[in-house]
């Protein structure tokens, strides 16, 4: 009977995400032909009026074709992972957007490990010690940094261990024109990760702090929480092996559905500090009107949530006894 | 009509003449013209401030609203009456600002009849509310004792009043913006001088106690505390519409998916759940990026984008009232679907719409920031993003020109936290399960926030049903709660209240 239900559960999360993903390329599909001009003139550099290539350009993107074919080839060219030519870069989008994919995971991972670790431990010494002396102060920061704009934040960490105390370097992943080797590769690039990351994660601490402090407030009250209490175990052991794992639940869903929505904090944090990543890509092809390439991250972005939300859903079958009932 | 309204018509009536006048105030009459001449900037005509469709669009409601509340029979047919003059006086005001067959651009004409039309409007505004307390003394008695209570409850919340004079005082230098800081020194050119040497600053000058240098000036020597006073006005503004606009999508999207039922809410709920999953960053800049720039548009983009947490919150909570009793018995004395939504279900949710409403203005002025920032903003206006947009690209983090910097994302921080305490002390003040709670930190509005991400995986496969998935919510909490309807919980004057009124008109109408 349970697996039935497990089974049931997976397919219809599964079919719900497939679903989504196609109302969410259609509507990419749709997007970019409802804005208003002309979508051949839209997919050219900007000055290039002339007719004879603007024709060219319709034949190329199979805009002199009715809608409904356009759409079928719009879905052909997308499970073949085509997205015509980036023509800032006068490369295939596909390349452009696959060689920029690992910075941001790496900032992405690096970020969200040490936003979730700091905000979840702050949370818990929070919710633990109610309106004493780091609660409060962690709480009133935590509000500071959720009403605190992130890029803000990256100018300022610029300002203080970049340019008036030499702590880091900012730009890229590398220093321009030095090629290390090994270690010291290694090194350099941990030291240009740091302060994007940091700033990256502090959006996100304020979040995690909150959440992870209510959360273990309401377990407080729970009877269990009482019981283990009532029969003599010490105070750490009651905080670390009955409340905390009972508080971790709606933590780690939100972590996980906030793993979708990363592509707004990469785009800001990536492109204060200039790391190449698909946030810069987009600040970049949306400065030049690239639209090709704003299409391709716009899916990409679109699809991490979707498949965030998936893994949440799963995740939390595991860590959930109720849901399997 | 109670006395007390009638003297709050009044007071809000004169007040919102002169906030339109400070709105559309001439920016080239500054304090230091003289007193006439800025007494004569007060009845100066000049309407720029207010494209024309905007105007349109009201006129629009007004003749909608008027003529529908005529055609019905309405109580208060003075007010309906009143409504559809008021309506031809904003019709007739929008083609003079500009609209009309030549195009709907913003004007920027000037006309005494401009002024004329402009009091005359906020006139009938005044008197469709008095005339619409003369037709229905009891709501009218209702209100005001409701907002009372609500405000004496309020007072009692030290975070919220801390919000309240923070934005009090962001909102009067928005408003004031004229008399703070000379507008001229905006323009590209106008760099400023020392008054103690006559020599300028020149770019990038450190804080001096002179006025217009005290945040230094920026990389082409311009004052910095000029661009902060009038920035003000567009982040707020900005703010303050794309969250009304939000809202407005949001509530009307979640009512009719928490009502109607059906495969109709199913098409709602896969809406928002598709606007849920759209990365809404990269999505406003593909719109902003086409749609070019200005202030409206980002209002736009940022209305269109925001909405789906509003209609989910709504949706759920349309849910739990539809529940209640009196809905049956509305639907039982043979209420149309449309009667019950509209007389029923909003006033009920109502309050937890606007204090939501409260909290979207804080998101949004976040939004548009960052829209800013990213030098999509309004090349035209300063908002505070555009400041930082600026600061940014001209390298002030590497100087470093901490005066540059510093002033518009404190700014940022102060409202968007003002808004978030006045949010959450206004949802204590109305639901008294969380005011009784010893926990009055502000931290359900923050499990709520992180709510409607988790509720579109629980949303998406439990047969839409919210609160199977929430965490950090016990489920009692979202089960219904037939002792205590929603928003009439704190306005219930013996009797019935809210949901008396509503039934007795049922009674009476019947439809």
């Amino acid at each position: 009977m349970r697996t039935v239900n497990k089974r049931r559960y997976f397919i219809r999360k599964l079919l719900n995400a497939v679903l989504t993903i196609v109302l969410v390329a259609s509507f990419n599909f749709a997007l970019f032909r409802i804005l208003p001009g002309d979508p051949a003139r839209l997919l050219l550099p900007k000055g290039k009026t002339d007719p004879a290539v603007i024709e060219r350009q319709r034949k190329t993107f199979n805009l002199d074709k009715p809608m409904w074919q356009q759409f079928v080839f719009y879905w052909r060219d997308t499970i073949r992972g085509e997205f015509g030519m980036s023509f800032a870069e006068k490369r295939p989008v596909t390349e452009v957007v696959a060689e920029r994919i690992w910075p941001t995971v790496l900032l992405v991972g690096v970020g969200t490990v040490f936003a979730t670790i700091l905000g979840m431990i702050m949370g818990v010494f929070a919710g633990w010690r109610r309106n004493g002396t780091f609660d409060v102060a962690s709480t009133n920061l935590g509000m500071i940094l959720y009403a605190m704009p992130t890029f803000w934040f990256g100018l300022l960490m610029i300002m203080l261990f970049a340019t008036k105390l030499r702590w880091f370097p900012t730009g890229r992943m590398a220093e321009p024109g030095v090629e290390l080797q090994g270690f010291a590769a290694f090194q350099s690039m941990l030291k240009h990760l740091f302060l994007p990351a940091f700033t990256f994660a502090i959006a996100y601490v304020g979040e995690y702090h909150l959440i992870m402090r209510s959360s273990i407030t309401g377990v407080m009250k729970e009877d269990y929480a009482l019981t283990a209490r009532a029969k003599g175990l010490s105070e750490n052991a009651v905080l670390w092996r009955h409340v905390v794992p009972n508080a971790l639940l709606p933590t780690v869903t939100v972590v996980m559905m906030n793993l979708g929505f990363v592509m707004s904090g990469a785009i800001l944090s990536e492109s204060v500090f200039n790391w190449p990543g698909l946030g810069l890509l987009s600040y970049e092809s949306m400065q030049k009107r690239d639209y090709p390439v704003m299409q391709a991250v716009f899916l990409v972005a679109s699809i991490a949530v979707i498949i965030a939300n998936l893994i949440a859903d799963i995740t939390y079958y595991y860590l959930d006894p109720r849901v399997q009932a | 009509m109670p006395r007390r309204f009638r003297n709050w018509v009044v007071v809000w009536g004169v007040v919102l003449w002169v906030v339109l006048e400070l709105v559309t105030y001439p920016k080239d009459v500054s304090v230091g013209s003289g007193l006439s001449a800025v007494v004569k900037g007060f009845f100066s005509p000049t309407i720029a401030a207010y494209p024309a469709w905007v105007i349109a669009v009201a006129a629009l409601a007004c003749f909608a609203y008027g003529g529908i509340s005529f055609a019905r029979g309405s109580k208060a047919r003075v007010m309906a009456a009143l409504l559809l003059v008021e309506g031809a006086v904003l019709a007739v005001w929008s083609v003079l600002a500009g609209g009309g067959p030549g195009g709907w651009s913003a004007g920027a004409n000037e006309s005494t009849i401009n002024w004329t039309l402009q009091t005359v409007a906020v006139v009938l505004a005044a008197l469709c509310v008095w005339f619409w307390a003369v037709g229905n003394p009891e709501r009218a008695e209702l209100l005001t004792w409701n907002t009372h209570q609500v405000w004496r409850l309020y007072r009692a919340n030290w975070q919220g009043m801390v919000g309240l004079v923070i934005l009090v005082v962001f909102i009067a230098m928005a408003l004031f913006a004229p008399f703070l800081a000379d507008h001229a020194l905006l323009d590209p050119n106008a760099q400023i001088r020392d008054p103690a040497t006559g020599e300028l600053f020149g770019p990038y000058h450190a804080p001096t106690p002179y006025y217009y240098n005290w945040f230094g000036t920026d990389q082409v020597g311009q004052s910095v505390l000029a661009q902060f006073i009038w920035s003000a006005r567009i982040s707020l503004m900005v703010g303050l519409l794309a969250a009304f606009m939000s809202t407005v999508l949001g509530a009307g999207i979640g009512i009719l998916a928490g009502y109607v039922g059906g495969w109709q809410a199913e098409g709602w709920m896969r809406l928002t759940d598709v606007f849920l999953v759209l990365p809404w960053l990269p999505l406003a800049m593909v719109l902003a990026a086409a749609w070019g720039q200005n202030y409206w548009m980002i209002v736009l983009i940022i209305g269109i984008t925001s909405w789906p947490g509003t209609a989910r919150m709504v949706r759920s909570d349309t849910l739990r009232v539809r529940e209640l009793q009196f809905i049956e018995r509305a639907k039982a004395i043979g209420s149309s679907t449309a009667h019950v939504m509209k007389k029923h279900i909003l006033p009920n949710v109502m309050p937890l719409i606007f204090a939501n409403l409260v909290l979207v203005v804080a998101i949004a002025i976040l939004s548009e920031t960052t829209l800013s920032f990213l030098g999509l903003g309004d090349p035209l206006n300063f908002s505070w993003g555009t400041m930082l947009h600026y600061a940014w690209v001209n390298g002030a983090a590497g100087l470093p020109a901490w005066w540059y910097l510093l002033p518009p994302g404190i700014a940022i921080i102060l409202v968007v936290l003002a808004f978030t305490f006045i949010g959450t002390a206004y949802d204590e003040v109305l639901d008294p399960k969380l005011r009784k709670r010893e926990e009055s930190t502000g931290e359900s509005r923050f499990t709520a926030r992180g709510e409607p991400a988790v509720a579109v995986a629980g949303g998406a496969g439990v047969g839409g049903s919210a609160g199977v998935f929430t965490p950090g919510v016990q489920t009692d909490d979202a089960m219904p709660d037939f002792d205590q309807p929603a928003g009439g919980s704190i306005g219930r004057p013996e009797g019935g209240g809210w949901v008396g009124g509503r039934i007795q008109d049922d009674e009476k109408g019947g439809e």
